[in-house]
This record gives structure tokens, sequence and C-alpha cells, in this order.
């Protein structure tokens, strides 16, 4: 208990208020796109976004998890499609378990590449590039390279009916899971265990973590966020296809976690943050979608973004800039 | 064998016993592969042809002169490229649109877009410490973005008047002008690799950069260096692509990302850096690229395709990893 207060009394840093500043500031621009444009914002784009972070925020927390933890899980963009797969093809008779085999294919996913990763002491990059690939090839042969139709509309209706205007089943459900993981992630153990081995694994070992079992945990977890809302997303579209959709979700979640906060370099970050990260990218892309920019736009301004904020967390930038500046204006000074 | 491959094997027999767990694992590996790659030799129906491994060597090409640039960015410790299929396909594109201001111009124009792309790429990583995936996946994204914008999503067509690009995908001697070139790519950056102290220092970058970096070594040069050849292979290879599909566009992009990495990484390069070597990945390219035909052939569908090139590199990361543990 005593851990808990320190941390919720603790005041918090300039650079981990940057995600809800970056928020706010996206929320401003979609709220002057009427003031400077033709265009009209209605509840309808609220919604949207909301929708949107039902497809992608879980994602980003699971990643999100994974980058807390020192790792990385290139495999979310495949298991995503594979949870769709499975969903459809075994939910024929009820939608729940569809679900259930969709998360049951991603505990299977997640403990073979955790187990390798924290089994080898390997690194989970190369990994997870091999376990995108597999997950990959196996969701193709259960789809025999086919879209999948899921016959029943009446899920997907369900799962996307308005609810209070602006929210639905889908993205209510991953604003709760965001919520439980804040919880989880603030005071229970577990949460400070995992922000240990992405912080200094050595001294975690030291200190008795589990650290083998935590990584794991933590790749099972990484695949149940990629799954579950790719079965909920092929539930809304009634198809699942073996092939992407749309926006790269690997792509979104890595820009929305670091934009949240989260760190390459392991053991900062957490959901709010992450979930503020989500919003922003989704606001920024249904500003796109008023102002109908062509998809090419998102393209480019996800990629520009990832690259930025990649610059921005790198580890040795602000090394950089102190070793570099005085050697200039040293020779500035010689030369004067 | 020399410079730093010389000095592994060295340390490699010293620590006889320690190696061993790895020997075994590897003698294994080697076996299953060379079980089921003679297996399949023997059983598929059209494999053992003249014509095929022509085939199969002109695939090798194109995958291998990617991957053997690539290898420089392994070998320096920058894991590998995201954009590599992209940088093709964009080269592919650049090159076949340039074409009318000729093929001398447009080979050196792509090339140089090529060796930007990767340097623009490097210097975050190397100045800053920026991850390298994280980086390509970005850049990715951006040449996506780039190349439908400034294309209207057309696909490119070489202009009617210039024909001189067609000699780079006809037979030479026998066989495809697209393999001289990948052979001769990789002799010459066996050679600079090994022979060059720009070679010796981005082994040594990979295998330990606080070294690296004790030693002053000029870390943000090196990584811009490994950064910029891979995607300049890339772009010659993407020059190829582009004039043997005599089309191009974004969907050339295809499967040449994680071929390459296969192939990089099933030569037994050490996925961390500093341990491995070119001809190692341009063995690993022609395997890959036999592995690919030879299911082509058995009639695997695209899942049985991308499934096996998935388990390799998987067996493959754990096998090297026992090799630099057991080190």
């Amino acid at each position: 208990m005593s851990t808990a207060s320190e941390t919720t009394r603790r005041r918090p840093r300039a650079g981990e208020l940057a995600p809800f500043a970056i928020l706010a500031a996206m929320v401003i621009a979609m709220a002057l796109v009427p003031v400077f444009t033709d265009h009209k914002v209605r509840t309808a784009n609220v919604y949207d976004v909301f929708q949107n972070f039902a497809s992608y925020g879980l994602v980003a927390l699971a990643l999100g998890i994974t980058m807390i933890a020192g790792e990385f899980d290139l495999s979310v963009s495949s298991v995503y499609l594979l949870g769709g797969m499975v969903a459809v093809l075994t939910g024929g008779s009820s939608p729940l378990l569809g679900i259930l085999a969709a998360l049951g294919a991603a505990i299977v996913v997640g403990v073979v590449q955790g187990g390798l990763i924290a089994g080898f002491r390997l690194n989970s990059m190369p990994v997870s590039l091999g376990g995108y690939l597999v997950v990959l090839g196996v969701t193709y042969i259960l789809s025999n390279s086919k879209t999948v139709i899921y016959n029943d509309y009446n899920v997907g209706l369900r799962l996307d009916q308005p609810i209070a205007q602006v929210f639905s089943i889908r993205s209510l459900v991953s604003l709760g899971i965001f919520v439980v993981a804040a919880i989880v992630l603030r005071y229970v153990r577990v949460g400070r265990d995992i922000r240990a081995i992405g912080g200094d694994r050595r001294a975690a070992r030291v200190a008795g973590v589990r650290v083998d079992r935590l990584l794991v945990g933590v790749f099972v977890v990484s695949a149940l966020g990629a799954a579950l809302p790719g079965a909920l997303l092929s539930y809304s579209l009634a198809t699942a296809s073996p092939t992407n959709i749309g926006v790269d979700v690997l792509t979104f979640a890595a820009t929305a976690a670091l934009i949240g906060g989260v760190r390459l370099s392991g053991g900062k970050g957490g959901p709010f943050g992450i979930a503020a990260g989500v919003l922003s990218l989704s606001v920024l892309q249904e500003i796109l979608a008023i102002l109908n920019s062509p998809d090419y736009v998102s393209s480019l301004i996800t990629g520009g973004l990832l690259v930025v904020v990649t610059i921005v967390w790198a580890p040795e930038l602000m090394q950089w800039f102190q070793t570099t500046r005085p050697a200039s204006m040293a020779a500035d000074r010689s030369a004067a | 064998v020399s410079g730093p491959t010389a000095a592994a094997v060295g340390r490699f027999r010293l620590q006889g016993r320690t190696v061993r767990r790895y020997d075994i694992a590897l003698g294994l590996w080697i076996a299953i592969l060379a079980v089921v790659t003679i297996y399949g030799a023997a059983t598929t129906q059209g494999f053992l042809t003249v014509s095929n491994m022509k085939a199969i060597l002109t695939a090798a090409a194109f995958v291998g002169i990617i991957a053997v640039g690539l290898t420089v960015m392994v070998l320096s410790g920058n894991l590998f490229s995201l954009a590599l299929g992209q940088t093709a396909a964009v080269s592919a594109m650049v090159f076949l649109s340039a074409l009318r201001w000729g093929l001398l111009a447009a080979i050196l124009l792509t090339l140089l877009l090529g060796l930007v792309i990767g340097a623009v790429q490097g210097f975050p990583v190397g100045a800053w410490g920026a991850n390298p995936i994280i980086i390509t996946i970005g850049a990715a994204g951006l040449m996506e973005g780039m190349a439908v914008w400034l294309s209207n999503g057309q696909s490119i067509v070489p202009p009617a008047s210039e024909t001189s690009w067609q000699h780079l995908a006809q037979p030479v001697l026998g066989l495809p002008a697209p393999v001289y070139v990948f052979l001769v790519l990789t002799v010459v950056l066996a050679v600079v690799m090994d022979r060059t102290r720009f070679g010796r220092q981005i082994y040594l970058l990979g295998e330990n950069r606080a070294a690296a970096r004790a030693a002053a070594l000029p870390i943000t040069l090196l990584t811009v260096g490994a950064f910029g050849i891979a995607s300049l292979y890339t772009a010659a290879s993407g020059i190829l692509i582009g004039a043997s599909s005599a089309n191009a566009s974004l969907l050339l992009t295809g499967s040449y990302t994680y071929d390459a990495i296969a192939a990089a990484l099933v030569g037994g390069n050490a996925v961390t850096g500093g341990r491995g070597s070119i001809a190692r990945t341009a063995a690993g390219a022609v395997f890959i690229a036999a592995i690919s035909d030879m299911l082509l052939l058995r009639g695997y569908s695209t899942g049985g395709q991308i499934l096996v090139r998935g388990v390799i590199v998987l067996v493959v990361v754990v096998l090297t990893n026992l090799r630099e543990r057991s080190r």
C-alpha cells in the first residue's frame, strides 16, 4: 500500500504530460476544422474516433506493455489477422465461442514466442519477426488464401450499435480493458515488476523478480491484445482476410505507444498515456477523413510521426546535443 | 578466410569443449536441411532441370543483392531493415520513369537515391541511438505514401523510345544478366568487408558498441555507411527487378523484405551483429530461393511458403544464439 500512495502522490513530470497535451492539441485542431474549412464536424465523427480506438487501441496497449518490459513484438499485425480469422471460422454458431477460440490461439502464439525469448534469452525482434511470418502463414492456410465471410451480420451490428451516441460495445470493451490495465500496472505488484524488467533486467532478476515467467506472460498479453480487437473487427465487418485491410496495425500501434510516452528502452510509460496516444492518432485520422484527404496522406503522416517520436525518445539524443554543442562553441570561440 | 572470420574460427577451436552443444544442434540442423533438400530435389517434378536451376539463380539474384547489402547492417549490430521491399519497389519505379533521360542517368539517379534513403535512416540510429527497426518501419510508411503521391497510384512503364534497359533482364552466356550482377556485387562487398578499415570497423561496432565508442570509432559515419550500403544494394536490385518486370508499382514490394532477412539469418550471421560474412548471406539467398522454388513447384499455397520461411527464421535465430552463448 505504501508504494501505491507514493506513486499517486508523486507529481508527474512534464514529459509524462506530453501525451495528454498532444491529445488536447489534436482535439482543438478537430474543433477548428469547421472554422477554417467548409467541412462540418458531427457527433458521428466523435463516434468514429472511438470506433478507431476500438479497432487498434488494444494493439497499442499490448505493444506498449511489451515495450515497457523492454521487449518488442513485431508479430502483432499478423496475430491481429489470425484473431479475426479464427473468430470468423469458429464462431458460426456462437460468436462468443469464436472469440474464445481466437484468444486461445493467441495464448499459444504468446507462450511459444515468450518461451523462446525467455528460455534462450533471445532478442525479441528477430523472434517475433519469425513469429509474424509463421502466424501469417497459418492465417493464409486457415483461410485458403481467401476472404472469409461471417454470415451473422447482426453480431456486427450489435457490437457497433451507438451507445450514448459516441460509444459502442466494441469501444467500451476496449476502454474498459485500458482502465483495468492501468489499475493493474499501477497498483498490483506485477505492474511494478514489468517496469523493473524493462528498466534494469539484471537488477530485477537479482531482486527476485521471476523474469522468465513474466516475459512469457507479457508476450501472451501482447498476443491477446492483438487477437481480441482483430476478432471484434472481423465480426463488425462480417469478414476476415489474411491480408491487411486499411492501416498497418503495427505502424499505428507503435506510433500510438511512442506518442503515449512509452520508450523502446523500457521501463517508462503506462496505459493512460498509451490511450492518449491512440486517441491522438485516431483524432488525426478522423480530421484527414473529414477533409477527404487521400489515403497516402495518412500513410505519410503516420510514417513521419513514427520516425519523429522514435528520434525524440532516442537514448543518446540528449547526450549528442550535450557533447556536440560545447565542441562547436569551443570552435566558435577559437575562431573568434 | 581472413580478418575477423579467421579470428572467430580460431576462438571457436580453442573453446572446443564449450561449443559442443552448439555443434550438435548445428550438425542436426544441417543434416535436416540436407535430407529435406535432397528428398525435395529428388521428388519434386521439374526441380532438377536446367531451366529450373536458372529460375532459382535469377530469383536468388534479386533477393541476394538485397540480402548481401543488408548483411552490412546486420554485422554493424543494427539488426535488420523492414523497409527493403519498399526501397526496391520505389527504386524500380524511379528507374523506369528516369529512363527518359537515358539508361546511364537512370541507373545513377536510382543508385544515388537508394544511397540517400539509407543514409537518412542511418543517421538518427548512429548519432542518437534511435531504434533501427522502428525507424525503418516509419521509413517504409513514408516511402509508400510518397510513391502513391508522386505516381498518382499508377504503375510506371518505361518510355517507348528507350529500349536499352531490356539488356538488364536478358540472358548473357546462358544465364540472366542479374545473376552476374549478383556475383560481382557480392565479391565487391566481400572484399570491402574483409580487406578495408571500414569493414573491420563495422565488425567491431557490431560486436561491441561501447568498445567501438571507447576506441573513438566514427559510429555515426559507420552506421550511415551500413544503412547506405544496404539501401544502395536494394536500389541496385530494384533496377534489375524493374527491368525484368518492365512495369513498376508498390506491388513489387512483395516478400523481398522477409526473404532478404531470412537469407541473411539462414547463412548463420549473428542477429545481434559482429559475426558473419557476406559469403554466408549469398549462400543463404540461394538456399532460400531454392526452397521457395521447390515449394512453388510442389504446389504449396502462399500460406505454406510464408510459414516455412517463418519456421526457418525461428530455428536459425535460436541456433545462432546457442553458438553466441557458447563462445
